[in-house]
Protein backbone atom coordinates (compact mmCIF):
# COMPACT_ATOMS: atom_id res chain seq x y z
CA UNK A 1 0.00 0.00 0.00
CA UNK A 2 2.75 2.23 0.81
CA UNK A 3 5.21 1.52 -1.77
CA UNK A 4 2.04 2.20 -4.16
CA UNK A 5 1.45 5.62 -3.06
CA UNK A 6 5.24 6.24 -3.13
CA UNK A 7 5.40 5.03 -6.76
CA UNK A 8 2.36 6.88 -8.05
CA UNK A 9 4.07 10.01 -6.59
CA UNK A 10 7.58 9.70 -8.12
CA UNK A 11 5.28 8.97 -11.08
CA UNK A 12 3.15 12.55 -10.76
CA UNK A 13 6.76 13.92 -10.30
CA UNK A 14 8.68 12.69 -13.84
CA UNK A 15 5.13 14.02 -15.27
CA UNK A 16 5.17 17.27 -13.95
CA UNK A 17 8.81 17.43 -14.96
CA UNK A 18 8.23 16.71 -17.94
CA UNK A 19 5.47 19.18 -18.50
CA UNK A 20 8.12 21.91 -17.79
CA UNK A 21 10.32 20.95 -20.08
CA UNK A 22 8.45 20.61 -22.70
CA UNK A 23 6.65 23.63 -21.93
CA UNK A 24 10.08 25.40 -22.21
CA UNK A 25 10.73 23.48 -25.48
CA UNK A 26 7.18 24.46 -26.96
CA UNK A 27 7.89 28.10 -25.87
CA UNK A 28 11.09 28.78 -28.21
CA UNK A 29 10.88 26.30 -30.96
CA UNK A 30 10.20 27.93 -34.43
CA UNK A 31 10.15 26.06 -37.54
CA UNK A 32 7.53 23.22 -36.85
CA UNK A 33 8.86 19.32 -35.91
CA UNK A 34 12.59 18.84 -36.73
CA UNK A 35 13.27 22.28 -34.88
CA UNK A 36 11.55 20.63 -31.86
CA UNK A 37 13.56 17.45 -32.28
CA UNK A 38 17.23 19.29 -32.52
CA UNK A 39 16.00 20.71 -28.79
CA UNK A 40 14.90 17.33 -27.61
CA UNK A 41 18.27 15.59 -28.73
CA UNK A 42 19.95 17.97 -27.00
CA UNK A 43 18.08 18.03 -23.54
CA UNK A 44 17.49 14.11 -23.36
CA UNK A 45 20.29 12.71 -25.46
CA UNK A 46 23.13 14.84 -24.99
CA UNK A 47 22.14 16.41 -21.00
CA UNK A 48 20.31 13.50 -19.29
CA UNK A 49 20.82 10.71 -20.91
CA UNK A 50 17.03 9.52 -20.71
CA UNK A 51 17.21 7.91 -24.08
CA UNK A 52 20.05 7.21 -26.42
CA UNK A 53 19.93 8.56 -29.94
CA UNK A 54 19.04 5.06 -31.81
CA UNK A 55 15.51 5.07 -29.63
CA UNK A 56 15.46 8.27 -30.18
CA UNK A 57 15.60 7.64 -34.12
CA UNK A 58 13.46 4.88 -33.78
CA UNK A 59 10.25 7.07 -32.20
CA UNK A 60 10.71 9.67 -35.03
CA UNK A 61 10.03 6.84 -37.10
CA UNK A 62 7.26 5.25 -35.65
CA UNK A 63 5.81 8.77 -34.76
CA UNK A 64 5.98 10.13 -38.22
CA UNK A 65 3.89 7.14 -39.58
CA UNK A 66 1.16 7.43 -36.80
CA UNK A 67 -1.93 9.79 -38.03
CA UNK A 68 -1.87 12.60 -36.26
CA UNK A 69 0.48 15.85 -35.65
CA UNK A 70 4.22 14.56 -35.92
CA UNK A 71 5.71 16.19 -33.00
CA UNK A 72 2.76 15.11 -30.45
CA UNK A 73 3.09 11.83 -31.47
CA UNK A 74 6.99 11.52 -30.92
CA UNK A 75 5.90 13.67 -27.49
CA UNK A 76 3.79 10.38 -26.25
CA UNK A 77 5.94 7.74 -27.31
CA UNK A 78 9.21 9.61 -25.87
CA UNK A 79 6.76 10.28 -22.47
CA UNK A 80 5.52 7.12 -22.03
CA UNK A 81 8.76 5.79 -22.46
CA UNK A 82 10.53 7.95 -19.25
CA UNK A 83 7.27 7.68 -16.85
CA UNK A 84 4.63 5.29 -18.47
CA UNK A 85 1.00 7.11 -19.30
CA UNK A 86 0.95 9.83 -17.03
CA UNK A 87 4.36 10.80 -18.23
CA UNK A 88 3.27 10.63 -21.93
CA UNK A 89 -0.30 12.88 -21.32
CA UNK A 90 1.87 15.05 -19.64
CA UNK A 91 4.65 15.48 -21.80
CA UNK A 92 1.93 16.12 -24.61
CA UNK A 93 -0.25 18.69 -23.01
CA UNK A 94 3.56 20.22 -22.40
CA UNK A 95 4.89 20.35 -25.99
CA UNK A 96 1.20 22.20 -26.88
CA UNK A 97 0.28 24.42 -24.11
CA UNK A 98 2.97 26.83 -25.10
CA UNK A 99 1.23 27.12 -28.54
CA UNK A 100 -2.04 27.87 -27.41
CA UNK A 101 -1.86 30.49 -25.31
CA UNK A 102 0.21 32.05 -28.08
CA UNK A 103 -2.22 31.13 -30.74
CA UNK A 104 -5.51 32.84 -28.79
CA UNK A 105 -3.41 35.98 -28.38
CA UNK A 106 -2.47 36.13 -31.68
CA UNK A 107 -5.98 35.25 -32.62
CA UNK A 108 -7.78 38.12 -30.53
CA UNK A 109 -5.36 40.60 -32.30
CA UNK A 110 -6.25 39.26 -35.51
CA UNK A 111 -9.49 39.62 -35.12
CA UNK A 112 -9.06 43.34 -34.02
CA UNK A 113 -6.40 44.50 -36.76
CA UNK A 114 -7.21 42.36 -40.11
CA UNK A 115 -9.28 45.29 -41.31
CA UNK A 116 -7.02 47.89 -40.35
CA UNK A 117 -5.89 49.77 -44.10
CA UNK A 118 -1.73 48.67 -43.89
CA UNK A 119 -2.29 45.19 -41.83
CA UNK A 120 -4.65 43.84 -44.84
CA UNK A 121 -1.83 45.30 -47.10
CA UNK A 122 0.41 43.11 -45.26
CA UNK A 123 -1.51 40.00 -45.31
CA UNK A 124 -2.08 40.74 -49.18
CA UNK A 125 1.85 40.14 -49.57
CA UNK A 126 1.92 37.56 -46.92
CA UNK A 127 -1.09 35.17 -48.99
CA UNK A 128 1.39 35.76 -51.98
CA UNK A 129 3.97 34.06 -49.95
CA UNK A 130 1.87 31.45 -48.54
CA UNK A 131 1.24 29.53 -51.93
CA UNK A 132 5.20 28.88 -52.30
CA UNK A 133 5.25 28.15 -48.68
CA UNK A 134 2.90 24.93 -49.64
CA UNK A 135 4.04 24.47 -52.93
CA UNK A 136 7.77 24.06 -51.81
CA UNK A 137 6.12 21.63 -48.81
CA UNK A 138 4.92 19.73 -51.79
CA UNK A 139 8.18 19.69 -53.59
CA UNK A 140 9.98 18.14 -51.23
CA UNK A 141 7.44 15.46 -50.28
CA UNK A 142 7.25 14.84 -53.64
CA UNK A 143 11.23 14.16 -53.73
CA UNK A 144 10.99 12.32 -51.15
CA UNK A 145 8.45 10.28 -52.36
CA UNK A 146 7.86 10.19 -55.86
CA UNK A 147 10.73 7.34 -56.56
CA UNK A 148 8.71 4.94 -58.01
CA UNK A 149 5.98 4.21 -61.01
CA UNK A 150 3.02 3.57 -58.51
CA UNK A 151 3.51 6.83 -56.55
CA UNK A 152 3.11 8.70 -59.69
CA UNK A 153 0.09 6.43 -60.25
CA UNK A 154 -1.48 7.44 -56.92
CA UNK A 155 -0.77 10.85 -57.38
CA UNK A 156 -2.46 10.86 -60.86
CA UNK A 157 -5.80 8.87 -59.55
CA UNK A 158 -5.92 10.97 -56.13
CA UNK A 159 -5.57 14.06 -57.58
CA UNK A 160 -8.07 13.51 -60.75
CA UNK A 161 -10.41 12.44 -58.06
CA UNK A 162 -10.19 15.41 -56.23
CA UNK A 163 -10.55 17.76 -59.39
CA UNK A 164 -14.37 15.16 -59.56
CA UNK A 165 -14.78 16.27 -56.10
CA UNK A 166 -14.01 13.03 -53.81
CA UNK A 167 -13.22 14.88 -50.43
CA UNK A 168 -9.91 14.56 -49.09
CA UNK A 169 -10.62 12.70 -46.03
CA UNK A 170 -12.38 10.16 -48.74
CA UNK A 171 -9.14 9.96 -50.49
CA UNK A 172 -6.82 9.28 -47.40
CA UNK A 173 -9.10 6.38 -46.40
CA UNK A 174 -9.24 4.93 -49.56
CA UNK A 175 -5.76 5.16 -49.80
CA UNK A 176 -5.06 3.29 -46.35
CA UNK A 177 -7.51 1.21 -47.25
CA UNK A 178 -6.53 -0.17 -50.38
CA UNK A 179 -2.76 -0.34 -48.87
CA UNK A 180 -3.76 -2.92 -45.85
CA UNK A 181 -5.76 -4.88 -48.80
CA UNK A 182 -1.84 -4.89 -50.75
CA UNK A 183 -0.39 -5.49 -47.36
CA UNK A 184 -2.39 -8.72 -46.70
CA UNK A 185 -2.46 -9.78 -50.30
CA UNK A 186 1.28 -9.84 -50.27
CA UNK A 187 1.88 -11.85 -47.34
CA UNK A 188 -0.71 -14.17 -48.28
CA UNK A 189 1.03 -14.89 -51.75
CA UNK A 190 4.53 -14.65 -49.78
CA UNK A 191 3.37 -17.49 -46.89
CA UNK A 192 1.53 -19.64 -50.26
CA UNK A 193 4.72 -19.39 -52.07
CA UNK A 194 6.94 -20.20 -49.18
CA UNK A 195 4.22 -23.50 -48.20
CA UNK A 196 4.91 -24.47 -52.27
CA UNK A 197 8.38 -24.33 -51.45
CA UNK A 198 8.49 -26.59 -48.33
CA UNK A 199 6.01 -28.98 -50.17
CA UNK A 200 8.48 -29.45 -52.79
CA UNK A 201 11.05 -30.12 -50.49
CA UNK A 202 9.60 -32.68 -48.82
CA UNK B 1 -23.73 21.79 -30.70
CA UNK B 2 -20.78 24.17 -31.48
CA UNK B 3 -18.11 22.66 -29.45
CA UNK B 4 -18.76 18.84 -30.10
CA UNK B 5 -19.04 19.64 -34.40
CA UNK B 6 -15.06 21.36 -33.03
CA UNK B 7 -13.95 18.57 -31.05
CA UNK B 8 -15.19 16.18 -34.29
CA UNK B 9 -14.15 17.95 -37.33
CA UNK B 10 -10.31 18.31 -35.70
CA UNK B 11 -10.62 14.75 -34.21
CA UNK B 12 -11.29 13.68 -38.04
CA UNK B 13 -8.15 16.01 -39.61
CA UNK B 14 -6.12 14.54 -36.87
CA UNK B 15 -6.86 11.16 -37.83
CA UNK B 16 -6.32 11.10 -41.50
CA UNK B 17 -3.32 13.66 -41.80
CA UNK B 18 0.09 13.02 -41.70
CA UNK B 19 2.46 15.21 -41.41
CA UNK B 20 2.78 18.78 -41.45
CA UNK B 21 1.33 20.92 -44.66
CA UNK B 22 -0.75 17.56 -45.45
CA UNK B 23 -3.23 19.05 -43.10
CA UNK B 24 -3.77 22.24 -44.31
CA UNK B 25 -5.92 20.82 -47.21
CA UNK B 26 -8.00 18.72 -44.96
CA UNK B 27 -8.68 21.45 -42.53
CA UNK B 28 -9.71 24.13 -45.63
CA UNK B 29 -12.13 21.30 -46.49
CA UNK B 30 -14.00 20.65 -43.06
CA UNK B 31 -13.80 24.57 -42.80
CA UNK B 32 -15.52 25.33 -45.47
CA UNK B 33 -17.92 22.37 -45.41
CA UNK B 34 -19.04 24.32 -42.46
CA UNK B 35 -19.05 28.07 -43.39
CA UNK B 36 -16.33 28.64 -40.18
CA UNK B 37 -13.54 30.09 -42.39
CA UNK B 38 -13.06 31.50 -45.82
CA UNK B 39 -9.56 30.39 -47.94
CA UNK B 40 -8.40 33.77 -47.21
CA UNK B 41 -8.49 33.28 -43.48
CA UNK B 42 -6.66 30.22 -43.84
CA UNK B 43 -4.19 31.46 -46.63
CA UNK B 44 -3.10 34.32 -43.13
CA UNK B 45 -3.60 31.25 -40.57
CA UNK B 46 -0.50 29.21 -42.35
CA UNK B 47 1.47 32.46 -42.39
CA UNK B 48 0.45 32.80 -38.81
CA UNK B 49 1.12 29.31 -37.79
CA UNK B 50 4.56 29.20 -39.56
CA UNK B 51 5.30 32.51 -37.93
CA UNK B 52 4.58 31.48 -34.51
CA UNK B 53 6.62 28.51 -32.17
CA UNK B 54 4.81 24.62 -31.88
CA UNK B 55 3.38 22.91 -34.12
CA UNK B 56 1.34 23.54 -37.26
CA UNK B 57 -1.49 21.81 -36.37
CA UNK B 58 -2.17 22.70 -32.65
CA UNK B 59 -1.69 26.39 -34.05
CA UNK B 60 -4.12 25.66 -36.58
CA UNK B 61 -6.88 24.31 -34.06
CA UNK B 62 -6.30 27.01 -31.56
CA UNK B 63 -6.56 29.65 -34.20
CA UNK B 64 -9.87 28.28 -35.62
CA UNK B 65 -11.72 26.81 -32.47
CA UNK B 66 -10.79 30.79 -30.72
CA UNK B 67 -12.14 32.15 -34.15
CA UNK B 68 -15.33 30.16 -34.73
CA UNK B 69 -16.48 29.40 -30.78
CA UNK B 70 -13.89 31.44 -28.22
CA UNK B 71 -11.44 30.27 -26.33
CA UNK B 72 -13.28 26.84 -25.04
CA UNK B 73 -13.70 26.35 -28.81
CA UNK B 74 -9.85 26.78 -29.47
CA UNK B 75 -8.96 24.24 -26.47
CA UNK B 76 -11.90 21.70 -28.10
CA UNK B 77 -10.09 21.89 -30.91
CA UNK B 78 -6.84 21.19 -29.66
CA UNK B 79 -8.26 18.29 -28.21
CA UNK B 80 -9.70 17.02 -31.27
CA UNK B 81 -6.60 17.06 -33.25
CA UNK B 82 -4.67 15.53 -30.86
CA UNK B 83 -6.69 12.47 -30.31
CA UNK B 84 -4.66 10.20 -32.15
CA UNK B 85 -1.78 10.97 -29.69
CA UNK B 86 -3.88 10.38 -26.80
CA UNK B 87 -5.44 6.56 -28.25
CA UNK B 88 -3.56 5.29 -31.03
CA UNK B 89 -0.22 6.80 -30.61
CA UNK B 90 -0.67 5.68 -26.64
CA UNK B 91 -1.12 2.24 -27.60
CA UNK B 92 1.49 1.82 -30.04
CA UNK B 93 3.79 3.26 -27.18
CA UNK B 94 2.48 0.65 -24.84
CA UNK B 95 3.38 -2.37 -27.84
CA UNK B 96 6.24 -0.20 -29.19
CA UNK B 97 8.63 -3.10 -29.66
CA UNK B 98 6.47 -4.80 -32.10
CA UNK B 99 5.36 -2.09 -33.54
CA UNK B 100 9.02 -0.40 -34.34
CA UNK B 101 9.49 -2.14 -37.48
CA UNK B 102 5.90 -2.57 -39.01
CA UNK B 103 5.39 -3.19 -42.27
CA UNK B 104 1.68 -2.46 -42.23
CA UNK B 105 2.72 0.91 -41.89
CA UNK B 106 5.24 1.47 -43.96
CA UNK B 107 2.90 -0.25 -46.53
CA UNK B 108 0.32 2.83 -45.71
CA UNK B 109 2.83 5.31 -45.64
CA UNK B 110 3.47 3.98 -49.35
CA UNK B 111 -0.12 4.58 -50.46
CA UNK B 112 -1.09 7.90 -48.48
CA UNK B 113 1.89 10.77 -49.24
CA UNK B 114 0.89 10.31 -52.45
CA UNK B 115 -2.31 11.61 -51.70
CA UNK B 116 -0.54 14.41 -49.34
CA UNK B 117 0.74 15.66 -52.47
CA UNK B 118 -2.01 15.18 -54.60
CA UNK B 119 -3.81 17.10 -52.02
CA UNK B 120 -1.62 20.09 -51.58
CA UNK B 121 -1.74 20.43 -55.01
CA UNK B 122 -5.43 20.94 -54.55
CA UNK B 123 -5.30 23.03 -51.93
CA UNK B 124 -2.94 25.16 -54.23
CA UNK B 125 -5.58 26.00 -56.71
CA UNK B 126 -7.98 26.72 -54.16
CA UNK B 127 -5.72 29.44 -52.27
CA UNK B 128 -4.27 30.52 -56.36
CA UNK B 129 -7.60 31.41 -56.79
CA UNK B 130 -8.22 33.71 -53.64
CA UNK B 131 -4.66 34.87 -53.77
CA UNK B 132 -4.36 35.84 -57.74
CA UNK B 133 -8.02 36.84 -58.78
CA UNK B 134 -9.34 39.41 -56.69
CA UNK B 135 -12.82 41.65 -58.06
CA UNK B 136 -12.14 40.29 -61.30
CA UNK B 137 -9.13 41.12 -61.83
CA UNK B 138 -5.36 39.69 -61.52
CA UNK B 139 -3.40 40.86 -58.89
CA UNK B 140 -0.04 41.25 -60.44
CA UNK B 141 2.38 42.15 -57.79
CA UNK B 142 0.99 39.38 -56.33
CA UNK B 143 2.31 36.58 -58.65
CA UNK B 144 5.79 38.60 -58.56
CA UNK B 145 5.64 37.88 -54.48
CA UNK B 146 5.06 34.51 -55.24
CA UNK B 147 7.79 34.33 -57.61
CA UNK B 148 10.41 36.09 -55.64
CA UNK B 149 9.56 33.94 -52.36
CA UNK B 150 9.52 30.25 -54.92
CA UNK B 151 13.71 31.40 -55.47
CA UNK B 152 14.44 32.65 -52.08
CA UNK B 153 12.61 29.28 -50.65
CA UNK B 154 13.93 26.45 -53.00
CA UNK B 155 17.23 28.54 -54.30
CA UNK B 156 18.60 30.39 -51.32
CA UNK B 157 17.17 28.46 -48.16
CA UNK B 158 15.71 31.14 -47.01
CA UNK B 159 13.67 30.22 -43.46
CA UNK B 160 9.89 30.50 -43.60
CA UNK B 161 9.65 32.95 -41.26
CA UNK B 162 12.41 35.26 -42.96
CA UNK B 163 10.10 35.02 -46.31
CA UNK B 164 6.74 35.79 -44.60
CA UNK B 165 8.48 38.93 -43.08
CA UNK B 166 9.51 40.18 -46.58
CA UNK B 167 6.50 39.28 -48.05
CA UNK B 168 4.85 41.42 -45.50
CA UNK B 169 7.21 44.47 -46.56
CA UNK B 170 6.47 43.91 -49.87
CA UNK B 171 3.07 43.78 -49.39
CA UNK B 172 2.88 46.63 -47.54
CA UNK B 173 4.74 48.76 -51.01
CA UNK B 174 2.72 47.32 -53.57
CA UNK B 175 -0.92 47.46 -51.59
CA UNK B 176 -0.78 50.19 -48.85
CA UNK B 177 2.56 52.77 -50.31
CA UNK B 178 1.72 52.17 -54.08
CA UNK B 179 -1.92 52.74 -54.28
CA UNK B 180 -1.92 56.20 -51.72
CA UNK B 181 1.13 57.12 -54.28
CA UNK B 182 -1.37 56.90 -56.94
CA UNK B 183 -4.38 58.84 -55.31
CA UNK B 184 -1.90 61.81 -54.04
CA UNK B 185 -1.31 62.40 -57.86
Amino acid sequence: MKKERVKKESALRTGIMLFLVFFKIGCFTFGGGWAILAQMEQEFVDKRSLITKEELVEMVAVGKSVPGIMITNISMLFGYHVGGVIGGICTVLGITCPAIIILSIVTMFYNSFKNNYWVMAALTGIRAAVIPIIGSAALSLGQEVLRTRMAFVILGAAFALYLLGVSNIVLVLTAAGIALVYHAAGKRIKDDAETIIKGENN
Amino acid sequence: MIYLQLFFSFMKIGFTSFGGMSMVPLILEEMQSHGWMTARDLANLVAIAEMTPGPLGVNCATFTGTQTAGTLGGLVAVLGVLTPAFTLTLVIAIFFEKFKDSAVMRTVMKFVKPVCIAMLLGVLVTLGKDTYFSDGGLLIFSILISAVMMVLLRKYKWSVPKVIGLSALMGILFYGVLPLAQTIH
